[in-house]
């Protein structure tokens, strides 16, 4: 298990536990049900990297503790 | 950061609003809140409890630890972790579900539950206290696609090396102890020898004899039966039969041997092969040696060495018995391109006839020299060396022939017969004479002609003779005096004849006369004796002069050497010098004799111009010129060129260039003054220029100008033998006054003794 903080800079600040072999998409839908909007509206981002929502977050290297970035689309 | 300060001022904010009703406890309103908000949930968390014991028991434990409230009573001041724990309750940004919570949305979205084994990620962060524990066990387990899998642990190097050297002594004491067991085996000398005692020893030989005997026994025997067969004729005969059928010298007759015969020793066994042949070659067989073509290799590998390859043309060499050996053109190159010629002999047929035959010549010439020796032996007796030569050896010994060449007969006095008889052989006698033939015609001589004067002059190269020479000579000098002494006393008509004779002999011309000559007046101050030798010279032409002038009678014969001969009998008539008289100035040609001699003294003062330097430059270089060129064609090209000609340009010329037959122009420009002078360059363009400028030259300059042109005048007027001052008229006036031929020039009386003399001279 891993928790993960995500954050938008516009004042929403999640912090989601999750498995390392949950793809994005369920990050994603994980992050929707604690702040409300769509998941298929929102964007994870690091750095320049989006992630793409068919991979498992332990192939995109994100461990415990990781902030990523939260965007809507 | 700046978020979290916001979220601090947003809970003060509502602690400072809960406070204000109720008491003051600081800790209980988080607290509350906490409870209040765990109250919110409650009834769906207790749900999901017994949904997950029921499910998943092992997850019970764990939870517990995991659970958030236990930090609570944490003071506010503790790491961030814990405020990160509590914001979700506090802030509504962000949030945080607990781990049933997570489970539960979880289930709704279809997903598996929360792994809560400790991962590698989990632990890592979560809790520091079962990390060392687990690491070992979630290192080396992997997870994948394909299951759980565990690396292979790295060799370690230390372990692997101790058990190589482990291994390598081993083998190296199994390798020994084979060595050992084998070697066990071997007896040592010393045992070897006690083995076989003395006793074992002699029945060994004993047995060896014995074995002897018993072969010659059963030779025996069987050569025994061999004679009751009368096999033992058969074999001989058979013996005989093959002796005769040996190869003997008869049927090597013929056979070429590619050796010299002196190189093969007599009384030794030389073993001789077939030489190598080419398969297709059809040449007799030839034998050979392979030892002595080593040597001839060997020895023809050292004659190259030694030659050098010099270009020896010239050097004769010969053969061992002195004889030259003939060599062709570059000889060297012979064996390269006819190829070795090699000694060789053919086995039986004359060998013994031709080398008798070479050893009898070698025998002959090796007598002969021997014999030359013996004779030379005896021709050279020896001698005590004496420190002077005696008579013979005097005659013997040839002095370098000294270059003279004697015109004149001494002793024989001329006769007319013989005069008549030169003079038809003259034109063969008379090959060196510069001068025209003539007939014999005394009155003819030329005096002035040196060429004849060279004649009875007797020069001698060798300049170093002895005194005894010089003294030889002297007597020869007396002799020839008294000689022409007698002369003198026939009739004059015949010493004119003998002059003649000495002309029309030949006249020769000495080379080193004819330096002496060339040398004239040049002092030579190399040599002690060569200027006097000249200046003697000179003497004697002038005497020669004299004589022939005055009778001809005297004639001197002068041996030039570094020494000079001395006649005491003679009294010399010493040449008088005539005082001619010299004029020291020239004459100044009188104008008024003729128009020539006016036009000579313009020349020489200069008022008249050369004609050459007259002549306008033009017509004097006009063959040096180029033939056809004129400035006017130069021109034309030049504009073509260079476009000068805007209009037409490409229109060229209208008509054709015609050139001008001969012209040459001869354009001399000339300056004159206001006053009719002619001006050179230089003052024409002072004089250009001051007209130019409309500025005259000042005051100064003009006086300067005229002065220098009254100057000019004066010079013109001058004498142009004396100087202006007429200082030689003078001097020649002082001369005349004093009756001297020389002039004091300082008037000081201490310097009157060194006076300067001035002696007029030809």
């Amino acid at each position: 298990m891993l928790e993960i903080t995500c954050n938008d800079r516009l004042g929403k600040k999640v912090r989601v536990k999750c498995n390392p072999d949950d793809t994005i998409e369920d990050l994603k839908k994980l992050i929707a049900a604690q702040t409300g909007t769509r998941w298929d509206k929102i964007v994870l981002k690091k750095w320049y990297t989006t992630f793409k929502d068919h991979i498992q977050l332990q192939d995109y290297e994100i461990h415990d503790g990781m902030n990523i970035e939260l965007y809507y689309q | 950061m700046g978020s979290n300060n916001k979220k601090h001022r947003d809970r003060e904010s509502r602690k400072r609003r809960h406070r204000s009703p109720s008491d003051s406890y600081e800790d209980s309103s988080p607290k509350e809140k906490k409870h209040k908000h765990h109250h919110k949930h409650k009834h769906r968390r207790d749900k999901d409890k017994k949904k997950d014991k029921n499910k998943y028991n092992y997850i019970s434990d764990d939870s517990d630890i995991v659970e958030v409230p236990v930090e609570d009573n944490v003071q506010k001041s503790s790491p961030q972790r814990t405020v990160n724990v509590e914001e979700p309750n506090t802030s509504r940004s962000s949030e945080s579900l607990s781990i049933e919570d997570t489970n539960k949305l979880r289930a709704k979205l279809g997903l598996k539950p929360l792994d809560l084994r400790p991962s590698a990620d989990a632990t890592s962060s979560s809790n520091g206290s079962s990390r060392s524990k687990d690491n070992k066990l979630t290192e080396s387990k992997l997870k994948d696609d394909w299951g759980e899998f565990y690396h292979k642990p790295a060799d370690n190097w230390a372990v692997k090396a101790q058990q190589e050297k482990f291994r390598s002594k081993l083998a190296e004491r199994k390798e020994k102890r084979e060595l050992h067991n084998k070697l066990s085996k071997v007896k040592t000398l010393g045992e070897s020898d006690e083995e076989e005692d003395a006793v074992s020893w002699v029945d060994k030989n004993r047995k060896i004899e014995e074995s002897k005997k018993e072969a010659e026994r059963r030779a025996k025997m069987l050569e025994e039966l061999d004679a009751q067969f009368g096999i033992g004729e058969v074999i001989e005969s058979e013996e005989r039969e093959r002796k005769n059928q040996q190869y003997t010298s008869q049927n090597l007759r013929g056979l070429k041997v590619d050796h010299d015969i002196d190189d093969i020793a007599e009384e030794k066994n030389i073993i001789l092969t077939l030489k190598d042949k080419g398969v297709l070659e059809e040449e007799d067989d030839v034998l050979v040696n392979v030892n002595m073509i080593d040597d001839e290799r060997y020895r023809k590998n050292i004659e190259n060495k030694k030659t050098k390859n010099i270009y020896n043309q010239f050097e004769e060499e010969f053969d061992q018995f002195g004889n030259p050996i003939e060599k062709s053109v570059l000889s060297k190159y012979d064996e390269e391109i006819n190829g070795l010629k090699k000694a060789g002999f053919t086995l039986g047929s004359d060998i013994s006839f031709e080398a008798r035959k070479q050893q009898a010549m070698n025998e002959a010439v090796r007598i002969n020299l021997a014999k030359k020796k013996l004779e030379r032996i005896a021709d050279t007796d020896l001698k005590l060396a004496s420190e002077y030569y005696n008579e013979d050896e005097l005659a013997k010994f040839k002095k370098p022939k000294k270059i003279r060449r004697k015109i004149r007969p001494k002793s024989k006095l001329l006769s007319v017969e013989d005069l008549e008889k030169t003079a038809d052989n003259e034109g063969i006698e008379s090959i060196g004479s510069r001068r025209p033939k003539y007939k014999v015609n005394p009155e003819d001589f030329n005096i002035d002609d040196t060429a004849d004067i060279n004649g009875p002059i007797d020069f001698t190269i060798d300049e170093k003779d002895g005194i005894l020479e010089q003294v030889l000579k002297a007597k020869k000098i007396k002799h020839r005096e008294n000689m022409v002494g007698d002369m003198v006393t026939d009739t004059l008509v015949k010493t004119e004849v003998k002059e003649e004779n000495v002309d029309s002999g030949s006249i020769v011309l000495n080379a080193t006369a004819e330096f002496c000559r060339s040398l004239g007046d040049i002092p030579t101050y190399g040599k002690a004796g060569n200027r006097d030798e000249d200046e003697d010279l000179e003497m004697n032409f002038e005497n020669n002069l004299k004589d022939e002038n005055s009778s001809d009678e005297d004639v001197q014969i002068i041996e030039s050497s570094g020494w000079n001969s001395v006649d005491p009998n003679e009294t010399r008539k010493i040449p008088e010098v005539v005082p001619q008289e010299v004029q020291i100035l020239d004459e100044e040609p009188d104008v008024s004799k003729g128009m020539g001699a006016a036009l000579k003294v313009a020349m020489s003062k200069g008022y008249l111009e050369k004609e050459d330097n007259a002549r306008p430059s033009n017509s004097r270089l006009a063959h040096l010129q180029a033939k056809h060129y004129s400035i006017e064609d130069k021109v034309y090209g030049d504009d073509g060129e260079r476009g000068g000609r805007r209009g037409d340009r490409y229109a060229g010329p209208i008509q054709d260039f015609k050139e001008r037959e001969g012209f040459k122009p001869n354009v001399k420009l000339e300056y004159i003054d206001d006053e009719g002078h002619i001006l050179n360059s230089k003052e024409a363009f002072r004089y250009l220029s001051h007209k130019f400028h409309g500025k005259g030259p000042g005051k100064n300059k003009v006086e300067k100008r005229i002065k220098k042109g009254v100057q000019e005048q004066l010079m013109k007027k001058m004498s142009s033998t004396d100087t202006p001052l007429g200082t030689l008229n003078m001097l020649q006036a002082k001369q005349k006054e004093s009756q001297s031929p020389f002039v004091v020039l300082s008037g000081n009386k201490q310097t009157q003794n060194t006076m300067i003399s001035k002696v007029s001279r030809r």
